[in-house]
């Protein structure tokens, strides 16, 4: 304490970094993992659909866990039960998925896709 | 009669619904940056598109809140506070690409594309320039164009009036294969 009072500046000093330092943290900040959010819903593919139909927009943003069928597959993602576009996190992931395939995945709701008429997810991984 | 009529029909849609290219995930990327500030800009890899090779016409659609950006802040204030995502969650296109045919696409040629851009619920009309090239099955559609937030109702506040662009860049990318 007797050397604080001495450096009263550069305990001044201090404080102010430490506390710059954590706005800092906090405003440029990265976006959070999907892997590290817990799902707002998790469940069969078939089921959310359903539930997911009356009230699409009220899904956008939120994380879901789904079990379905992959029913097609490309290079960018794969769709689910024919109602569902999962597009992967990462682009190499197509590798690990086979069409036909029961799997679980996590991924984020963008929104229902009127054009293609189905549900579209984004960063979509998958679960082992 | 009737039969025919109805082969007829089958054949025609057949026809007419192979003639289609779509994405799901193209690319849509807009840069709002100033010089010396923090960059204003993201992503949005899950752009669907679908293109009509035989007539040109055009369709695309970004969910706004599927822009990334790298600050988790800034993503929240421009889905919160510009755009207003919950309310308006998506950017629409209608358009055509004229004197498109898929028969004739030479690699870099440039074609004028018109067509009215929907955000935040306003409409307002483009007029670009797309670059189309065929690259074994797929038709790469390439773009850039300026937007002002001003004509889509976007307001932003003086305090951060210096660190955003007055034009807003946007630089489409879309991948399409053939829709079966």
């Amino acid at each position: 304490m007797r050397w604080l009072k001495k450096n009263k500046a550069i305990g001044i000093a201090v404080l102010l970094l430490t506390i710059s330092f954590f706005i800092y943290q906090y405003t440029f900040r990265p976006n959070e993992s999907i892997e590290d959010i817990s799902p707002n819903y998790s469940g069969n593919s078939i089921d959310f659909i359903s539930l997911a139909t009356t009230n699409f927009d009220s899904w956008n943003t939120k994380v879901v866990q789904l079990t379905g069928e992959i029913t097609a597959l490309d290079k960018n993602g794969f769709t689910l039960n024919n109602k569902l576009f999962c597009q992967f996190k990462h682009e190499d992931d197509s590798s690990d998925v086979k069409a036909n395939q029961t799997i679980t995945i996590k991924g984020r709701v963008i929104g229902y896709d009127d054009l293609l008429e189905e549900l579209k997810l984004n960063e979509c991984i998958q679960l082992k | 009669m009737e039969k025919i009529i109805v082969l007829t029909l089958l054949v025609i849609s057949q026809v007419t619904s192979a003639q289609k290219y779509f994405t799901r995930t193209g690319v849509t990327e807009f840069k709002a940056s100033v010089a010396a500030f923090e960059p204003v800009e993201a992503s949005n890899k899950s752009t669907t598109v679908i293109l009509k090779s035989d007539t040109g016409d055009i369709a695309a659609q970004s969910f706004i809140n599927a822009f990334q950006f790298r600050v988790a802040l800034m993503q929240e204030h421009f889905n919160e506070n510009y755009m207003d995502s919950d309310t308006y969650p998506k950017a629409t296109f209608r358009g055509k690409i004229q004197d498109f045919s898929l028969a004739n696409i030479n690699s870099g040629k440039k074609y004028p594309l018109k067509g009215m851009l929907t955000i935040r619920g306003k409409q307002k009309e483009i007029n670009t320039t797309v670059s189309i090239q065929l690259k074994g099955d797929t038709i790469i559609l390439k773009s850039e164009f300026k937007l002002n937030p001003n004509d889509f109702g976007i307001k932003i506040p003086s305090i951060v009036r210096k660190k955003i662009a007055k034009q807003i860049n946007i630089t489409l990318h879309y991948e399409m294969v053939e829709k079966k």
